[in-house]
C-alpha cells in the first residue's frame, strides 16, 4: 500500500521547470564562442610584439583635450572594460566627450618568458604615451589602470610624471603584505623562481586555480543555476555568458614579470617602501606630483581596499581624491553601479582636470 | 647502548629511499662500465649515446619517485585540509538545519544557508597560513616532477639532435635583449625627432 506523500508539489513543478530550461537552454542561447566581445568600435593604432594599443571611436564630439590612455590588468583581457554596450567602461567615458585610448597586453607566448616590469612599463605603456601624445598634439596625457594594471600604471607615473596630466588608479595592487585577500596568501607562500625556471610563463591554470578558491559555493555552483533558472530572460542570459567567456580567456603572465610581481609586491612588499626597481630606475611614489584619484571597492575579493588605500597617502600629490565604493572588483568596473555613480564622479573629476 | 645494525633498522623513508637510490646508480654505472667495451664495438659511432642517455633517463626517473614521496605527503594534507573542512561546515549546517525542508521556500533558505556556511569556510581555510603553506609546497613538488619530466624530454630532444629547453631559453634571451635595446633606440629616436620638430 502507497503511503501518502508530503512533499509540496511545488518542488516537483521546480525540478521539472529546471531540468527543462536545462534542456531548452541551447534553444534559447549562443554558446559562449559565438559572442563577440568586441563592442565598442576601435582601431588597432599601433602595435608592439602582442601588445596593441586600440584607439576608441567617438561617440560623442570630444569635449576634452587631453586623451585618456587605460592601462588594463594582467589577468584576463581588456573586454571587460567594454563588456556590454549598456555597462561598458569606454563608451561611457566617450559619451561624455573622452578621447579613450586602451593597452591591450595581448597573448604571451614562451618567447616573451623574460619580459618583465622594465618592458611594461618603459617600454610598451612608455611607447603607447609617446604615440598618443604625438597623434593629439599633447605634452600629456590622463592615464588610468585598473587591478595590475595600475601597479604599471603607477610605476610609469612614479618614473614619467611630465607625461601624465591626471592619474586614475581603479583597485590597484600596491600594499602586498596589507592584502587580506585569499590570492595573497597564494602568492605569499609562492616559489615563483621555481615556477619560472620549469615552466616558463605563468601558466593560466594556475590562474583558474585562484578564481576557484573565491567564493567557491556561490561562484563555482549557485552562479550556474542561476543561469538556468533565468535562461528565458534575455539580458541577464547575454550578460553572464559575456562575463563568463571573459572569465574564461586568461592570457599566461611573462614569466619574469610574474617572478617580479609576487616577489616584490607580495612577499618583500617593496613597491609600498619606495624601495621597488623598475629596469635600473627605483620607484619612488612620493615623485607622482599629479591631481590623482584612487577608486577602491569595500567588496573587493581580488584586491582588498587595504591593498589600494596606501597608494593614496603613499603619493606626493596636493591634489587628490579617495572614493570608496560599496561593490566589487568587477562591479566596480562593469556594472549599472558603475555607470550611475563611478564613472559620472570619475568623469566629473577627470573633465575639471582636462 | 645502541647497536648500528639497529640504528639502520629504524631508518626513515627518506633513508631507505636513498638506499635504494644509490643500489640502483651503483649497479645502473657499474653495468654500463662493464658493458662500454663490447658495447663500443657493436655500436657503430653516435649509437652509442643511447647507453648514456638511457643512464640519464634511469637517474631522472629515480630522483621523480623520491619527489612522489613528497607530493604525496602534500597532496594527502590538501585533501585532508579540504574535506575536514567539508566536515565542519556539513556540521554547522546540520546544526541549523534540523528538519528535512518541506516546501519551496524552506529549500531555498537552505541552500542560501549552506552555501554562505560552505564559502565562510573555505575562505577561511583559503586564507590561512597552513593552507598556503602546504599549497605552496604542494606546487613546489609538482614543479619539481615537471622539472624531471622536463629533463627526459631535454635527453630525447638532444638524442635526436634537437636544443634542449635550456639552449632554447638562451636564444630566447638574447632575442628579448636584443629587442628591448632596439625599441629603447628607436623610442629615443621618436623623443628627439619630436623635440626638433618643435
Amino acid at each position: 500500500m502507497l503511503s501518502k506523500s508530503n512533499i509540496d508539489p511545488k518542488i516537483i513543478e521546480e525540478i521539472l521547470k529546471f531540468s527543462k530550461n536545462v534542456i531548452d537552454a541551447p534553444k534559447f542561447v549562443s554558446a559562449p564562442d559565438e559572442i563577440s566581445l568586441e563592442v565598442t568600435p576601435h582601431k588597432v593604432v599601433q602595435q608592439i610584439d602582442k601588445t596593441r594599443l586600440l584607439h576608441y571611436k567617438s561617440i560623442n564630439k570630444t569635449k576634452h583635450k587631453t586623451p585618456l590612455l587605460i592601462s588594463y590588468a594582467l589577468i584576463n583581457r581588456y573586454h571587460i572594460l567594454d563588456i556590454h554596450p549598456e555597462k561598458s567602461w569606454v563608451r561611457n567615458l566617450l559619451e561624455q566627450g573622452f578621447e579613450v585610448y586602451m593597452l591591450d597586453w595581448g597573448t604571451p607566448t614562451s618567447m616573451d618568458k623574460y619580459l618583465d616590469f622594465d618592458d611594461y612599463v618603459n617600454g610598451y605603456l612608455e611607447s603607447s604615451v609617446e604615440y598618443i601624445k604625438n597623434q593629439s598634439s599633447t605634452e600629456q596625457i590622463s592615464l588610468q589602470g585598473y587591478c595590475t594594471g595600475a601597479t604599471i600604471a603607477t610605476a610609469y607615473a612614479a618614473l614619467h610624471p611630465e607625461n601624465v596630466k591626471n592619474y586614475i588608479a581603479t583597485a590597484p595592487v600596491i600594499d602586498g603584505w596589507k592584502d587580506t585577500t585569499v590570492i595573497s596568501n597564494l602568492a605569499k607562500h609562492m616559489d615563483a623562481d621555481k615556477m619560472v625556471e620549469t615552466i616558463g610563463n605563468m601558466p593560466p591554470e594556475f590562474m583558474y586555480y585562484c578564481f576557484s578558491v573565491l567564493k567557491p559555493f556561490e561562484q563555482g555552483f549557485e552562479k550556474y543555476v542561476k543561469f538556468f533558472k533565468n535562461i528565458d530572460d534575455k539580458k541577464y542570459v547575454d550578460n553572464f555568458l559575456r562575463v563568463e567567456k571573459w572569465l574564461g580567456d586568461t592570457p599566461p603572465i611573462p614569466g619574469e614579470l610574474f617572478k617580479q610581481w609576487i616577489k616584490d609586491i607580495y612577499q618583500k612588499n617593496l613597491l609600498v617602501q619606495n624601495k621597488m626597481y623598475v629596469g635600473d630606475e627605483l620607484i619612488d611614489l612620493r615623485k607622482i606630483n599629479m591631481p590623482m584619484f584612487t577608486q577602491v571597492a569595500v567588496g573587493d575579493h581580488l584586491v582588498s581596499p587595504e591593498c589600494s588605500m596606501p597608494l593614496h597617502y603613499a603619493v606626493g600629490s596636493q591634489d587628490k581624491t579617495l572614493k570608496i565604493y560599496p561593490t566589487g572588483h568587477v562591479g566596480m568596473i562593469a556594472s549599472s553601479f558603475s555607470q550611475k555613480k563611478i564613472l559620472p564622479e570619475m568623469g566629473q573629476w577627470l573633465s575639471q582636470r582636462s | 647502548m645502541q647497536s648500528k645494525s639497529s640504528k639502520d633498522s629504524a631508518e626513515s623513508p627518506a633513508d631507505i629511499t636513498e638506499y635504494y637510490k644509490h643500489l640502483s646508480l651503483f649497479w645502473t654505472d657499474i653495468i654500463h662500465l662493464m658493458s662500454s667495451k663490447p658495447q663500443a664495438l657493436t655500436s657503430i659511432g653516435p649509437m652509442r649515446a643511447f647507453a648514456a642517455n638511457s643512464k640519464k633517463i634511469a637517474v631522472e626517473l629515480i630522483e621523480i619517485n623520491e619527489n612522489l614521496l613528497g607530493f604525496n605527503q602534500y597532496i594527502t594534507e590538501y585533501y585532508k585540509q579540504l574535506s575536514d573542512t567539508w566536515g565542519i561546515s556539513q556540521k554547522k549546517v546540520n546544526q541549523k538545519v534540523p528538519e528535512i525542508p518541506q516546501d519551496v521556500e524552506q529549500i531555498e533558505s537552505v541552500k542560501r544557508l549552506w552555501i554562505d556556511i560552505f564559502d565562510n569556510d573555505f575562505t577561511e581555510l583559503f586564507d590561512s597560513k597552513k593552507f598556503g603553506a602546504n599549497y605552496g609546497n604542494l606546487v613546489s613538488k609538482e614543479l619539481e616532477l615537471t622539472k624531471h619530466w622536463n629533463n627526459i624530454a631535454n635527453v630525447i630532444l638532444q638524442s635526436v639532435n634537437l636544443p634542449s629547453k635550456e639552449e632554447v631559453d638562451e636564444v630566447y634571451k638574447e632575442i628579448h635583449s636584443l629587442k628591448k635595446r632596439v625599441s629603447k633606440l628607436e623610442l629615443e629616436l621618436k623623443k628627439e625627432k619630436r623635440k626638433n620638430a618643435k
